[in-house]
């Protein structure tokens, strides 16, 4: 390609209509990315440094927030996969009308979202949600039992609410490829059923399970505006998206710690795709 | 005492009945293949054997022992499944060793038994490779070294071959038939290929809507279809319905055979059609000949009870090469040759 | 057993919040009764006739509308052209296709803003930047959706019998593909209204108070709870829940589980 010598005219008639997707979206994503990387490194005057990064590094308040994505995101990922991976499973083997069910559970589930959501949640465990005054009423529990919403704890039992579906969702398929005739083949030679799980099933499904673990970490770190939502009240957790965002409306110039948090952001978010499509080609090795 | 013993074996699943009181028993070493449409019943009466489906009522022994209540991994088979079921992360020595792993059985002595398996079905060669790097033929090869390799009394196979191309299949199914003699194994044997159980098997039991029509060696199902369904079933046929004069039905003078009701049908195969110029019989004119090598196919047009009716001849290519569309013929079928059945 | 007490604690945990959100948005008054006091529509009536709630809807209608036209516009000659002449166009847009669906929105909006000020800053804080950024990040649902389609559809030798009966690319594509692919192209379109009439963060940070967006709203009434209206949020929310899902069950009935794969998991940000 590069040796090759294009006339313009061949040049337009090879990719003239797909131009203009093409510009819009170099514009739109490619550059702002591009750009992002430089301006963590460019400094006041004009050069290049580590200015920016130190300054995150150094500040108390960035670092709670990394500290925070990161283990909202490992947590997360860890649930969303204890929880939704025996979900996935017995919805597979559900009968249609209940698979229906749990299938659209699962989709209404992944639409309600954002600050929707964040209504939702404070509606039913806030102090005065439904929740808190059903137990207040029936059992007497005083004051409200449940964690903030804006608490590590509470955000971990708001993001389950779309993470758990998101993994269910995605792994179905996989599970698929579980054929029933491989148990019974186990079961025809003699292994029990944990032996197959063993030997054949979670070997099968893992590289699947470890794919579905990555995307909800990666989507964790992203969320932005239900954490926007929750996390509006004063001691709330901290988390790289909200510092991006306040840190992009409140200083009027200087968008380098931005910068520098966007760019960590980044190399999760594409560390975690890459090690996403691994698994998944792993996965098909066997297929 | 025979080796697997079904006695009426009957199993119902919501609303239609697949087993109707299912009685056949196989002899030990000897392969019987369940011949029938699909939805007959021969799968599940197969997974009856293995465990697999349990059946409502009836009584399955193996080798003398009662087998109700007792669970697939406790039953003394092996069973290769029509999609092979290979498990895809595990080598094709992984597969073969993996009735004889769960069994906690020792790796020296695993290794030698896989060897040998490998050996039996001539995979020495790919004992590394995944299933998905094996082409059909060489997968159902595994499919049988893993359903062997423990040693099971009775062999299970569904539909083995089905899934494979016209030559692999032909040549995997004497393949098929050496192993089982070479083991010596008890094997029973599903298709829906009447071919494929007529060349392979000690005897052949044909089924239909949940029952066995017809059970005995091929040659016998082959010459003697015992029902209606048996002779439709196994082998192309001619058939004309006819109707009885004194008790004997005639078509013509093509034969003349006892007639076991006032309608009848007749069936004969097309093998045992003779056409002559001039001789007895019928009388019929060729309508089109199609050549097939070694015979050619003759159809003709007969008029029986004043109707018009097709029926086609093989005849060997030399005798046909005179014949051309239009000729005036005689075609007569030996009365032997000729089953009835009541319409 | 075990399965049962699950399933069944999962649903009570999918089915409460959403239940929690919806009694508001019919409650009279609900302050420490377990449940509410009386029951009304009010809320609903009282909700669409308030300005604000409105113009934010309209705001967001508009933007989706326009969204939509950026992407088919961008889209179909680009996936045509990648699907009947030149498959690198594809895997080129493939490779882009990765930014919106693996780097958060908030960053995709912190590179925007950086670009916007640096070559153009009159844009910044214009409806028209919003309106590009969402299509940018919108974008992989349309292009699949149609990529899909016109391989469902043979566009390859729709295009060669076109061209043997005389027809001009651009004749081929609008007369012959558009028609074909117009199942692929409304599955997209919906998927795309879906992630625009629901996104925060780009709204949030590139335009912000001066074209108020229906979850811009949203969060407007939720961070100043003491001021803001809490039956009437309620009222936005089950009616967004409801808009999000009706899109969803379309695309799922028009693809017959075909694009279903690309959906349910993106629109959230």
């Amino acid at each position: 390609m590069l040796t090759r010598r294009l006339s313009p005219r061949r040049f337009l008639t090879r990719w003239g209509p797909a131009l203009p997707l093409l510009v819009f979206t170099t514009a739109t994503l490619v550059l702002p990315a591009i750009m992002l990387v430089y301006e963590s490194f460019a400094l006041p005057d004009g050069g290049l440094g580590f200015e920016h990064i130190t300054k995150v590094a150094s500040n108390p308040v960035d670092r709670q927030a990394i500290g925070g994505s990161l283990a909202l995101g490992v947590v997360q990922a860890t649930l969303a996969t204890a929880i939704g991976a025996p979900a996935a499973w017995l919805i597979t083997r559900m009968r249609l009308g209940g698979r229906a069910f749990w299938l659209s559970l699962m989709n209404v589930a992944s639409n309600f979202a954002g600050i929707g959501l964040a209504f939702g949640f404070v509606a039913l465990i806030g102090s005065t949600g439904m929740l808190t005054l059903i137990l207040k009423a029936l059992l007497g529990v005083e004051g409200n039992p449940f964690p903030s919403t804006g608490s590590f704890n509470g955000m971990n039992l708001v993001y389950l609410y779309f993470n758990v579906p998101m993994f269910v969702l995605l792994t179905l398929p996989a599970l698929s490829v579980l054929k029933n005739d491989w148990q019974e083949a186990a079961e025809v030679c003699k292994a029990t059923r944990w032996q197959f799980w063993r030997y054949v099933g979670i070997p099968v499904l893992s590289p699947f399970v470890i794919a579905g673990w990555l995307l909800v970490f990666t989507w964790t770190i992203g969320v932005y505006a239900v954490a926007y939502a929750v996390a509006a009240s004063p001691g709330s957790q901290k988390l790289i998206t909200l510092q991006i965002g306040t840190t992009l409306e409140t200083s009027v110039f200087g968008l380098g710690r931005a910068a520098v948090l966007s760019v960590l952001l980044m190399i999760l978010a594409i560390g975690a795709t890459v090690l996403y499509r691994l698994c998944l080609k792993r996965a098909a090795r066997w297929l | 005492m025979s080796h697997v013993v079904l006695d009426r074996i009957t199993k119902r699943f919501s609303g239609h009945t697949a087993l109707n009181g299912v009685s056949v028993h196989v002899e030990q070493g000897e392969m019987l293949a369940l011949l029938g449409p699909s939805g007959c019943g021969k799968t599940t009466l197969l997974r009856c054997i293995a465990g697999l489906t349990a059946f409502d009522s009836g009584r399955l022994t193996i080798g003398g022992a009662d087998m109700s209540g007792v669970p697939v991994r406790k039953r003394p088979i092996g069973m290769v499944f029509q999609s092979y079921a290979l498990f895809p992360n595990l080598t094709v020595r992984g597969n073969v060793a993996f009735p004889l792993t769960v069994r906690k059985q020792d790796r020296g002595r695993t290794k030698e038994r896989v060897d040998e398996m490998l050996a039996l079905v001539g995979l020495d060669q790919l004992g590394d490779r995944l299933p998905n790097q094996l082409s059909g033929g060489q997968q159902q090869r595994v499919a049988l070294a893993r359903a062997l390799s423990p040693g099971p009394e009775v062999l299970l196979l569904d539909e083995p071959l089905s899934a494979l191309d016209a030559q692999v299949r032909t040549r995997l199914r004497d393949e098929v038939r050496r192993i089982q003699h070479q083991v010596g194994i008890t094997t029973v044997f599903v298709t829906h290929d009447q071919a494929e159980a007529l060349a392979i098997s000690d005897r052949v039991a044909v089924m239909n809507a949940g029952d066995i029509e017809q059970c005995g060696p091929p040659a016998e199902i082959y010459t003697a279809p015992s029902t209606r369904f048996a002779a439709g079933f196994v082998g192309n046929r001619n058939t004309l319905e006819l109707s009885a004069v004194d008790g004997r039905v005639r078509a013509g003078g093509a034969f003349d055979v006892q007639a076991p009701s006032e309608r009848v049908l007749a069936m004969f195969r097309p093998e045992d059609v003779e056409l002559s110029r001039d001789g007895e019989g019928a009388r019929a004119t060729v309508d089109v000949t199609v050549f097939l090598g070694a015979t050619t196919r003759v159809y003709t047009q007969v008029q029986v009870n004043g109707h018009p009716a097709t029926v086609f001849a093989d005849i060997s290519s030399r005798a046909a090469a005179g014949l051309t569309p239009g000729d005036e013929v005689r075609m007569r079928v030996a009365d032997a040759h000729v089953q009835v059945f009541p319409a | 057993m075990t399965r049962r007490v699950f399933l069944g604690l999962l649903a009570v945990y999918f089915g409460l919040p959403l239940l929690a959100a919806l009694l508001y948005s019919v409650a009279t008054r609900w302050t420490d009764t377990p449940l509410p006091d009386g029951y009304t529509l009010s809320h609903w009536i009282n909700v669409f006739a308030k300005p604000d709630v409105v113009g934010a809807l309209g705001r967001s209608l508009l933007l989706s509308a326009v969204v939509v036209v950026i992407e088919i516009v961008l889209v179909v000659p680009a996936a045509y052209w990648s699907v009947v002449h030149n498959p690198r166009i594809g895997s080129m847009i493939q490779t882009i296709a990765v930014i919106p669906f693996a780097i958060p929105w908030v960053v995709v909006g912190a590179g925007i803003q950086l670009v916007t000020k640096s070559v153009a800053p009159q844009l910044f804080g214009t409806f028209w930047l919003l309106a590009a950024s969402t299509a940018a990040i919108s974008f992989p649902f349309m292009y699949r959706a149609v990529e899909s389609s016109l391989l469902a559809a043979g566009a390859v030798q729709l295009s060669e019998a076109a061209a043997t009966c005389g027809a001009s690319p651009m004749r081929t594509l609008l007369k012959v593909i558009v028609p074909a692919i117009r199942g692929g192209v409304v599955s997209g379109a919906l998927l795309v209204i879906a992630t625009a009439m629901n996104e925060f963060a780009l709204a949030k940070i590139l335009v912000g108070v001066s074209f108020e967006t229906l979850p811009l709203w949203s969060a407007r009434q939720f961070v100043s709870r003491t001021l803001g209206d809490p039956n009437a949020l309620a009222v936005v929310t089950i009616f967004t829940f409801g808009l999000l899902f009706a899109l969803s069950a379309l695309v799922v009935w028009l693809g017959r589980g075909r694009v279903s794969a690309s959906m349910g998991g993106n629109t959230i940000s």
